[in-house]
C-alpha cells in the first residue's frame, strides 16, 4: 500500500497545450493513438526516472496512462489505467511495460501490451478489457498463449477479422474473443542466434529492410493495408512502411515515413490516425531528456498520401499540430519556422521538463508560431516572459516579419546611471536592478487585434539579444461601457455608475501626503478650463485646459537625499481633454483604468467628474457618502458638499456631507479627485437618515 | 570619561526601552510571523534574509532567505518551516508583473547542517496588467480542515486568496484565486474560534516618520469571505477596523503576524515604519495581541512604573504583610451643623517614611489585601535592560515604591520580598498582557528549579493568599492587573 498517497494524484487530470512533445509534465513513448467516438485518445508507454536498483541506462516502464483530446491540443491525463504489479502474470518490478495498443470491438476495449512474464522467457502479450476507453481495465491473468515477444498492435480488417502484428513484424489472426490466436496460426522454427526456436505466425518483414525491426503499427486505407515499422537503415531507427493488398502480406517496401532522429535519439516509435479528416503520425523523440534517450515523449505532426497510396516522408518539426487559442499559455520557443541563427535552449539545464526558449539573436532576427485563434480575444493584451542582452526593441507581428504589428515592446534592462553627484540614485534607483539577461514577464497592450487564426511572428527589432520562453494573450476586464441614451438608476446599494468623465489633467504630484485641506481649496478651486463649475459636458465634448503647473513637491518617489526644490519651477500647461460619458461595471469608478485608456497619464492627475441626477421628487435629509483614492471634492447644484483630503483609499462610506436636499427635478454633482501615486477610483452614492442608501432617483445622459 | 561609552550605551538601551520597539538592532521591514526554531526566534524581512533573537527581546540580523523580493511569510508545518515571499512586482523599479514563490527548510538556523532551502516553486504570479500585484504573500494553515491558505497583493488592484497543499508547498491543483480585499497590502490571515480573520495594511508606507500605515482587520465565518468589519463593511469595499496605528512615538505598523504563546497569552508582530527614538528607522515592533468581542487589537507594550497590583480573583491587591497603620485625621461629623461650615482641608497619602520603620528587617512575606493606596500596596515595576528577556518584553523588578525591597521567588514555590533587589533572576519577572487585557506575572526561575521558568506565575491561591502556581488562563487566579489609583 506503500503507493497508496501516489494514487489520488493521478486522478487528476491535467490539461496540456500543443506543440512537441504533447505530454511536458511527464515522459511518453511508444504512442498509440487511436480515434474512439469523437475523441482522440493516446496510450503511450510511461518512462520513469530509473528507481534504486534498476538498470540506470536502460528503458524502465511501470504503468499505462492514457490521455485523451477533443482537438490535439489539450490533452487530458486519465491516470493510470494498467501497472505492472496489478498483473497477475508480470514478473514483480520488471519495470518493463512496453509499446501498448488498444483497439475497440463489439462495444469492449481491448488493451494490449508487453511485459516480462513471472515465467521467464522474453516478453509476453496480455490483454486487459474495459467497457470505456478510460478503463477501469480488468487484466486477464495469462498472456496471449504463443506470443513471444513486444509492441502488439491489432489491425480489424475491413474482411471482418482481427489480426495482431508483434514484435519484428509478425502476425496473427485473433480469435473472436480477441484474447487468443486462431486456431489455424502457422508456426515456424526461427534461428536465433545459434538457438532454434518456435514462432507463431506469419513474418510480414521477411525479405524487407527489418534490420532490428519493431513496434510494427498497420493500418487499412482506401483497400491498401500499411505495415509500419521502426527499423535501423545505419545507426538508429527510422520509420519505414510496406503495403499490401492483403492484413497478412505479402508486403511491399515502399520507404520512410521518418528520417533517422538528428540529436541520435536511438528509438523511435509511431502510430499513424485519421481524426476529423486529417491524418497525423504520433511518434517519439527524447526532447524533455537530451542526454538519455531511453525517457523519451510524445510528438504529433500532420502526415500526407499521394494519390498512389503512398506516403509523403514527414519531418519532425517542434510545432506539431492543433491550433493555439491566443488565451492559451504558448510555448512560443516551439516554432514552425525561423531565420538563420534563431535557436531554442533549455531554460533551465538542471530540469529539461520545465521550459525552452527561442533566442533570437540578432536584430532582424525571427522566428514564425503557426496557427494561433485570436476569437476568443475583444479587448486583448499580451504577456510575454522574456530575457534580453541589453535595452532592445522587438515585435509580434501577423503573418511574416513585415507583417501588422500585434505589440511592441521597448525593453530596459541596464540599470540607471548614477546620477552625477552620487547622490544615492533616488528611491527608484535603490530599488532599480540590472535586469540584462534575467527573465521579465512584461505585458504590452495590443495595437491590433487579428481576427480568426493567424501566424504569430517575433522580430527582433533592436540592438540586444533577445529569448523568449511563453506568450500568452488575454482580454482586459471591462471597467466601462458607454452611457446609453437611456436614464439609469443608481445600482442596488444606491451608487452613481453613470459619469461623465474629464480625461486627466496633468497634475504631477510624487505624494499624497501633501493633498492638505489648503492645498486641496486652493488647487480645486484654480481654473484650468473654461466653464469648470458650470458645464454640462456631453459625450464627446472637447476642452482647451490652460493652467499653471508646479513641479512636484518632495515626497515618496521623489529621491532619497535628493535636494528638495526650494522655489518650485512653474510652467504653463495646455491640454486638450475630451468628456467621455459612460457607465462604470463596477461600484467604484476606476479613473486608474479611465486614464490608461484615455489619458496621457495615470499617476499625478487631477479628474472631473460630472453627473446629472433626475429626483422625480423632493428628498430631504440626505447625505453624500463618497470613498476616494485619493483626495477629492464634491459640488451639488454649484455648492460645496464635502471634502475628502489627505492620504486616501478608496472606502465605501469613507466620508458623508451635512445633511442636504436632492431638489425635485435636474440636480448635477459634480467632483474633482486628486491623486499622486496608486490606481485612483471613487465611490459615490446617497444615503438616508437610517443609513439606507437613496435608490429613487434616475441617473441621465446628457445627450 | 572612560565610562562615557558606557553611559551612552545604557542611555540608548533606556531608550530602545521606552520606545515600543525592540531592542538590539531590529531593522526589518515586512517582518514574517515571529517562527520560533531550536529555542531561537526568526522573522524574515523585504528584501533577503531577516532578524534572529536568542530570547525574543533583542534582535540582530543573521537569517538567512534566498530570493530576495519582498515582504515574505513563514509557517512550520510538520516538521519544516515553509516561506512564501513574493520575489518581484510591487512596483519596485518595474512593474506590478509579481510572482509568489514557496520553499522548505528543516530548520531555520542557518548554523546547522539541515538549513538548506528547497528549490522555490512559484504559486501564483501577476501579470502587470491585472488588477493584482503579487507580492506580499501571508500563510494560514486552517487548524479546522488542515488546508493551506496564503492571501496577497498590494493597493494595486485586489487582495487574493490561493490555496497550497500543505505536503509540497505548490497550488492546488485547478484551485482558482479569489478576489477577497481591496484598499491595503501586507496582507495576513489568522484563525480564531469560528471565525476567519484577515488582517491588511492600509496607509501608505515607505515615507519615513510621515508614513500612514495601519493594520485593520475583518472577519468571517469562512476562510473565502466576505471579509466584513465591525460595522458589516466588508473589505473588499474598503472596510476595516483598526487593530493597531501610530502612537507612543512610533509611526506606520505594518505586516501583521500573530504568534500564541500559550493558551490566552498572544503577540502581533509588525514593522514600524518609523521608530521616532530609532532615529526613525523602521524597526520590528511586538505587542500584546488583544481580543474583545470577537475583535483583535494591539495592546500596548507593558512601560513600568508605579502600580496597584490587583487580583482578578477578588480584586484585592499585592502588599507586604506588614502591619496596618491607622492613619489620623481630623473627623468632622456630617449631622453637626458648625462642622459643615469649616473650609474642606485634602487629607494627604500616608507617606513611605511614616510606616516603614514599622516593617521588619529580613524578608517579609507577600500577602494580598484591601487596596488602601498605602505604601505597602504601591510596587514600582522598572525593566532591567541587562537581564535579557522573552518574547517582545524585557524582565523586570517589582519592588515597593521608595525601596529596594523586591518581589522574588522561593524555593518552596511561594512569593516573598527581599529587602534589597540583587539582580538576582528569582527577583525578575516576565509581564505579559493576556487577550482579556489581564497579565500574568512569573518569576524568570524558581530557585532550586533547572532553567527558564515558564510554567508558575503569580497566583491568588486565596482571596488573601499569593503563591506560585501552575499558568491557566481559564482561572482569574492567574490574572492581574496594573492600576495606578
Amino acid at each position: 500500500m506503500k503507493r497508496l498517497n501516489f494514487t489520488p494524484l493521478l486522478l487528476l487530470s491535467i490539461s496540456m497545450a500543443a506543440q512537441n512533445p504533447v505530454i511536458r509534465d511527464q515522459f511518453s513513448a511508444d504512442p498509440t493513438a487511436r480515434v474512439f467516438g469523437d475523441k482522440i485518445y493516446l496510450y503511450p508507454s510511461h518512462d520513469i526516472p530509473v528507481p534504486e536498483g534498476q538498470r540506470k541506462d536502460w528503458f524502465c516502464m511501470e504503468d499505462y496512462h492514457v490521455f485523451s483530446s477533443e482537438n490535439l491540443t489539450d490533452w487530458k491525463d486519465h491516470g493510470v489505467i494498467v501497472t505492472q504489479n496489478k498483473v497477475p502474470w508480470v514478473r514483480p518490478n520488471s519495470y518493463s511495460m512496453w509499446a501498448p495498443d488498444c483497439i475497440c470491438r463489439n462495444g469492449k476495449y481491448y488493451f494490449y501490451f508487453p511485459s516480462a512474464p513471472a515465467a521467464g522467457g522474453g516478453f509476453a502479450v496480455g490483454v486487459a478489457i474495459a467497457d470505456s476507453p478510460e478503463g477501469p481495465f480488468i487484466c486477464e491473468p495469462e498472456p496471449i498463449k504463443g506470443i513471444n515477444g513486444i509492441d502488439p498492435c491489432v489491425l480489424q480488417a475491413s474482411d471482418g477479422n482481427a489480426y495482431i502484428f508483434w514484435g519484428n513484424g509478425r502476425c496473427a489472426k485473433l480469435k473472436e474473443n480477441m484474447k487468443e490466436l486462431a486456431d489455424d496460426t502457422p508456426k515456424e522454427k526461427v534461428k536465433w542466434g545459434d538457438r532454434e526456436i518456435e514462432m507463431v505466425g506469419v513474418n510480414c518483414l521477411k525479405d524487407l529492410p527489418n534490420r532490428q525491426a519493431e513496434g510494427p503499427f498497420a493500418f487499412e486505407y482506401n483497400g491498401n493495408y500499411y505495415l509500419t515499422y521502426p527499423y535501423v537503415r545505419e545507426n538508429t531507427e527510422v520509420l519505414g512502411y510496406a503495403m499490401s493488398k492483403n492484413p497478412m502480406g505479402p508486403y511491399e517496401y515502399k520507404g520512410l515515413i521518418m528520417a533517422e532522429h538528428a540529436n541520435g535519439c536511438w528509438t523511435n516509435h509511431h502510430s499513424i490516425v485519421q481524426y476529423k479528416g486529417q491524418w497525423y503520425l504520433f511518434y517519439h523523440h527524447n526532447d524533455l531528456s537530451p542526454k538519455d534517450d531511453k525517457r523519451r515523449s510524445v510528438c504529433i505532426d500532420k502526415l500526407t498520401f499521394n494519390a498512389d497510396g503512398t506516403i509523403q516522408e514527414v519531418k519532425p518539426t517542434m510545432r506539431g499540430v492543433g491550433i493555439n487559442k491566443a488565451t492559451e499559455k504558448i510555448e512560443i520557443d516551439r516554432f514552425s519556422t525561423a531565420s538563420v541563427g534563431v535557436t531554442t535552449e533549455y531554460v533551465d539545464t538542471t530540469n529539461y521538463m520545465r521550459s525552452s526558449c527561442v533566442n533570437l539573436p540578432l536584430k532582424g532576427s525571427w522566428m514564425k508560431y503557426n496557427d494561433v485563434d485570436f476569437g476568443c480575444i475583444t479587448d486583448g493584451y499580451l504577456i510575454i516572459n522574456v530575457k534580453a542582452s541589453d535595452d532592445t526593441e522587438f515585435c509580434i507581428r501577423e503573418n511574416n516579419a513585415k507583417g501588422k504589428v500585434i505589440a511592441r515592446f521597448k525593453l530596459t534592462v541596464r540599470p540607471p546611471e548614477p546620477p552625477a553627484g552620487g547622490a544615492g540614485g533616488g528611491m527608484m534607483g535603490r530599488f532599480s536592478r540590472d535586469l540584462r539577461n534575467q527573465w521579465l514577464t512584461q505585458t504590452a497592450t495590443l495595437d491590433y487585434t487579428p481576427k480568426g487564426v493567424t501566424d504569430l511572428v517575433i522580430t527582433n527589432e533592436g540592438n540586444g539579444a533577445v529569448s523568449v520562453d511563453w506568450v500568452q494573450f488575454k482580454n482586459r476586464p471591462k471597467y466601462f461601457t458607454p452611457s446609453t441614451a437611456q436614464p439609469i438608476q443608481p445600482d442596488d446599494e444606491g451608487f452613481i455608475r453613470r459619469w461623465l468623465l474629464l480625461e486627466p489633467i496633468d497634475k504631477p504630484n510624487s505624494g499624497n501626503t501633501v493633498f492638505t485641506d489648503s492645498y486641496l481649496r486652493e488647487h480645486f478651486n484654480r481654473e484650468y478650463f473654461k466653464g469648470q463649475q458650470t458645464i454640462l459636458p456631453k459625450d464627446g465634448q472637447k476642452v482647451n485646459a490652460v493652467f499653471k503647473q508646479e513641479q512636484a513637491p518632495a515626497g515618496f518617489g521623489r529621491g532619497m537625499g535628493q535636494a528638495q526644490p526650494t522655489k518650485p519651477e512653474v510652467k504653463t500647461v495646455k491640454q486638450t481633454l475630451t468628456w467621455h460619458a459612460l457607465d462604470s461595471e463596477r461600484f467604484n469608478v476606476k479613473l486608474f483604468r479611465f486614464a490608461e485608456k484615455w489619458g496621457q497619464q495615470v499617476y499625478g492627475v487631477l479628474f472631473w467628474a460630472v453627473t446629472i441626477i433626475d429626483c422625480p421628487e423632493e428628498i430631504k435629509d440626505v447625505r453624500l457618502a463618497v470613498g476616494s483614492n485619493s483626495a477629492s471634492m464634491w459640488w451639488l447644484n454649484g455648492e460645496e458638499t464635502l471634502l475628502l483630503s489627505g492620504d486616501r483609499r478608496m472606502v465605501k462610506d469613507d466620508a458623508m456631507s451635512s445633511r442636504i436636499t436632492l431638489k425635485k427635478g435636474r440636480n448635477v454633482l459634480r467632483g474633482a479627485i486628486i491623486n499622486g501615486p496608486g490606481m485612483s477610483d471613487f465611490c459615490v452614492r446617497f444615503i438616508d437618515e437610517k443609513g439606507n442608501p437613496v435608490k429613487n432617483y434616475t441617473i441621465i445622459n446628457n445627450k | 570619561m572612560k565610562n562615557l561609552r558606557n553611559i551612552f550605551s545604557v542611555a540608548a538601551m533606556l531608550m530602545a526601552l521606552s520606545s515600543q520597539a525592540q531592542v538590539g538592532q531590529p531593522y526589518i521591514h515586512d517582518p514574517s510571523t515571529i517562527a520560533e526554531c531550536e529555542g531561537k526566534y526568526y522573522t524574515f524581512g523585504t528584501g533577503g534574509g531577516g532578524l534572529i533573537s536568542e530570547d525574543g527581546w533583542s534582535w540582530h540580523s543573521g537569517a538567512v532567505r534566498p530570493g530576495g523580493g519582498a515582504a515574505p511569510d513563514v509557517l512550520k508545518i510538520g516538521d519544516r518551516y515553509l516561506v512564501i515571499y513574493g520575489a518581484t512586482g510591487g512596483g519596485l523599479g518595474g512593474g506590478h508583473n509579481g510572482r509568489i514563490l514557496t520553499m522548505w527548510n528543516k530548520t531555520l538556523d542557518p548554523n546547522s547542517p539541515d538549513f538548506k532551502y528547497t528549490e522555490a516553486i512559484e504559486v501564483t504570479s501577476s501579470d502587470g496588467m491585472e488588477d493584482n500585484d503579487a507580492i506580499d504573500p501571508g500563510l494560514l494553515l486552517d487548524p479546522t480542515t488542515g488546508r493551506l491558505w496564503a492571501s496577497y497583493g498590494t493597493y494595486f488592484g485586489t487582495i487574493r486568496l490561493i490555496e497550497l497543499d500543505p505536503k509540497t508547498g505548490k497550488r492546488v491543483s485547478g484551485n482558482e484565486a479569489l478576489d477577497i480585499a481591496i484598499d491595503c497590502e501586507a496582507s495576513d490571515l489568522i484563525y480564531r474560534d469560528g471565525w476567519y480573520y484577515l488582517l491588511g495594511t492600509h496607509g501608505t508606507c515607505c515615507d519615513g516618520v510621515n508614513s500612514t500605515y495601519n493594520i485593520v482587520v475583518g472577519r468571517s465565518r469562512q476562510v473565502t469571505g466576505p471579509y466584513l468589519d465591525n460595522v458589516g463593511r466588508d473589505m473588499f469595499h474598503g472596510g476595516g477596523k483598526m487593530v493597531i496605528a501610530a502612537g507612543n512615538r512610533v509611526a506606520g505598523p505594518g505586516h501583521f503576524g500573530r504568534t500564541v504563546i500559550d493558551e490566552g497569552v498572544e503577540i502581533m508582530s509588525c514593522h514600524y515604519e518609523a521608530d521616532f527614538d530609532q532615529g526613525g528607522r523602521s524597526v520590528l515592533g511586538i505587542r500584546p495581541l488583544l481580543w474583545k468581542n470577537g475583535w483583535p487589537y494591539a495592546g500596548d507594550r507593558f512601560k513600568g512604573g508605579t502600580y496597584e497590583i490587583e487580583s482578578e480573583r477578588r480584586g484585592y491587591s499585592l502588599e507586604l504583610a506588614v502591619d496596618f497603620t491607622r492613619m489620623q485625621q481630623e473627623r468632622q461629623a456630617w449631622f453637626r451643623q458648625e462642622d459643615q461650615q469649616k473650609p474642606v482641608k485634602p487629607v494627604e497619602n500616608q507617606k513611605l517614611e511614616e510606616v516603614i520603620g514599622s516593617w521588619p528587617q529580613g524578608d517579609i512575606p507577600a500577602r494580598i489585601g484591601d487596596y488602601m493606596f498605602r505604601p505597602h500596596q504601591r510596587w514600582t515595576i522598572t525593566p532591567v535592560p541587562e537581564a535579557g528577556g522573552y518574547l517582545g518584553g524585557p524582565y523586570y523588578k517589582i519592588v515597593i515604591a521608595g525601596t529596594n525591597r523586591a518581589l522574588a521567588a522561593t524555593e518552596k514555590v511561594e512569593v516573598t520580598t527581599v529587602p534589597e533587589f540583587s539582580g538576582a533572576d528569582e527577583q525578575l519577572w516576565r509581564i505579559e498582557q493576556l487577550i482579556d487585557g489581564t497579565f500574568r506575572i512569573m518569576p524568570k526561575v524558581i530557585p532550586g528549579k533547572k532553567g527558564i521558568n515558564t510554567r508558575y506565575v503569580l497566583y491568588s491561591a486565596g482571596d488573601s493568599t499569593p503563591t506560585l502556581a501552575e499558568y491557566d488562563f481559564n482561572t482569574d487566579n492567574s490574572k492581574w492587573n496594573f492600576r495606578d489609583r
